[in-house]
């Protein structure tokens, strides 16, 4: 992997590492190497993609309301809150 | 009243849920998950937290940020199987666990990571315990929209024998399984070798796959609606930078990185696209090996203890085959049973003569 491309996964993913870090991932990802060939000497031409293990079709509940949680418990573990919002930076300048 | 711990990965009101990450230090959750729901109202006393590694993808909890470790308790402990840590730790400190066929516990209420595979179970010191606990546990939530039919999900634990069972070493030379293999001999079940084939590029298509779901996962971690906030920080963006990059240790930080990357338009259909594929033909090659056998024994670890240098994503390569299939699996006696699906139940019954239970 180029180090640019860990810039940009470590941007789109809001994580920033440390020189050591980045060197210990594309370290981790050389090793990943043996597992792509691993998967790429399976043969899985006309083979269906599994995105479930167990034949199960998702059921959509009734759209009926129901009221689980109040505000307060729900913003209970929030960092910081101001009049039952939760509290970020500003954002407009 | 039964005492029973949870692991920290099963959300409870009245105690704490870290998940073993400095994200969710101290966070009380709301509600109750199904399954403490199911064991308390089955006469069970909650009696603790057992700590993990963090978002339970490490070896055996070694990755837990306050340092705490896993140790044998005197009660049946309910945890998540996300990447074979419960199973690994069992093999290694002489207890029994079962991952249950997917779909049969509900994960209602658990710290979603990797959730077309990881499983709730139970650990034990025997393996009629695991059945008590397994029992309370096993049943139809709505609120899991990946769960079987309740009729489906208690027929796993009904009346099967296991009669043949398929040795599959992994290139492991282990006298546990020298050791089980006599066991199940002697008492009067068929034990053979047989090639483990693609199943041993199981973990190569987990590695993807939990990575992939974990990235997506653990992107609600951003120090707005709840865990931790960093401190220091001088607009949104740097909020969201610093709170992830304080709060997640570096495995976490390195399987996001990996997930993202499989699932980046580069590598979509080569990798994650590939692993789903890989995923299943391993189905098939379990499916063909239970054309002739009940189970597959298999080891659960390689070595008896880890050091520093020891790499999961390598090492699951033993529990990486029941997780990317859904396939229960039990640890007893230091060895791995692998069944049919909604053969739980048989695997445990099997499990006890490895651990010589009732004699």
């Amino acid at each position: 992997m180029e180090k640019e491309t860990l810039r940009l996964l470590c941007k789109v993913n809001q994580l920033a590492l440390t020189e050591e870090q980045k060197d210990s991932f594309l370290k981790f990802m050389d090793a990943r190497e043996a597992d792509i060939k691993a998967l790429d000497a399976i043969d899985t031409e006309n083979v269906e993609r599994m995105v479930h293990v167990m034949p199960i079709m998702t059921v959509v509940r009734e759209d009926v309301e129901k009221k689980l949680f109040t505000r307060d418990e729900l913003q209970k573990g929030a960092p910081e809150t101001m009049d039952g919002y939760w509290q970020v930076p500003r954002v407009v300048e | 009243m039964k005492k029973i711990l949870l692991d920290d990965m099963i959300l409870t009101k009245e105690l704490p849920t870290s998940a073993g990450s400095k994200m969710l230090d101290g966070y009380m959750s709301p509600f109750n998950a199904a399954v403490v729901e199911r064991l308390t109202e089955a006469g069970y006393e909650i009696a603790g937290k057992a700590p993990v590694g963090e978002f339970a993808i490490d070896l055996s909890g070694e990755t837990n940020f306050e340092g705490k470790t896993v140790s044998s308790e005197d009660c049946a402990t309910v945890m998540l199987d996300v990447n074979g840590s419960p199973r690994r730790i069992a093999a290694q400190n002489g207890l029994v666990y079962i991952k249950p066929t997917y779909g049969i516990v509900s994960r209602f209420g658990t710290v979603a990571v990797a959730c077309s595979g990881e499983c709730v179970g139970v650990m034990a010191k025997s393996a009629s315990e695991c059945k008590e606990v397994l029992s309370v546990l096993v049943g139809n939530d709505e609120r899991d929209g990946t769960m079987h039919a309740d009729g489906v999900c208690k027929s796993a634990l009904g009346i099967k024998k296991v009669k043949k069972v398929a040795l599959l070493d992994m290139g492991v030379k282990s006298a546990e399984l020298d050791l089980a293999r006599s066991e199940l001999e002697a008492n009067g079940i068929e034990v053979a070798s047989v090639d483990a084939g693609v199943i041993e590029s199981a973990n190569a298509a987990w590695n993807i796959l939990m990575c992939a779901e974990l990235c997506n996962n653990v992107s609600r971690f951003d120090g707005i609606k709840y865990g931790y906030r960093a401190k220091n920080y001088k607009n949104l963006d740097e909020l969201y930078t610093n709170s992830r990059t304080e709060a997640f240790g570096e495995l976490v930080k390195t399987a996001i990185l990996y997930g993202s990357d499989v699932l980046s338009s580069n590598n979509y259909m080569s990798k994650y696209d590939k692993a789903m594929r890989v995923r299943r033909v391993i189905v098939e090659a379990f499916t063909e090996i239970f054309k002739e056998y009940d189970a597959v024994m298999l080891p659960a670890c390689s070595k008896t203890s880890y050091t520093a240098s020891d790499d999961v994503f390598v090492e699951n390569k033993y529990t990486a085959p029941a997780s990317v299939t859904g396939l229960p699996a039990v640890v007893a006696g230091g060895v791995q049973l692998v069944g049919k699906a909604f053969s739980d139940g048989a695997l445990l019954d099997v499990s006890a003569i490895l651990t010589k239970e009732g004699k």
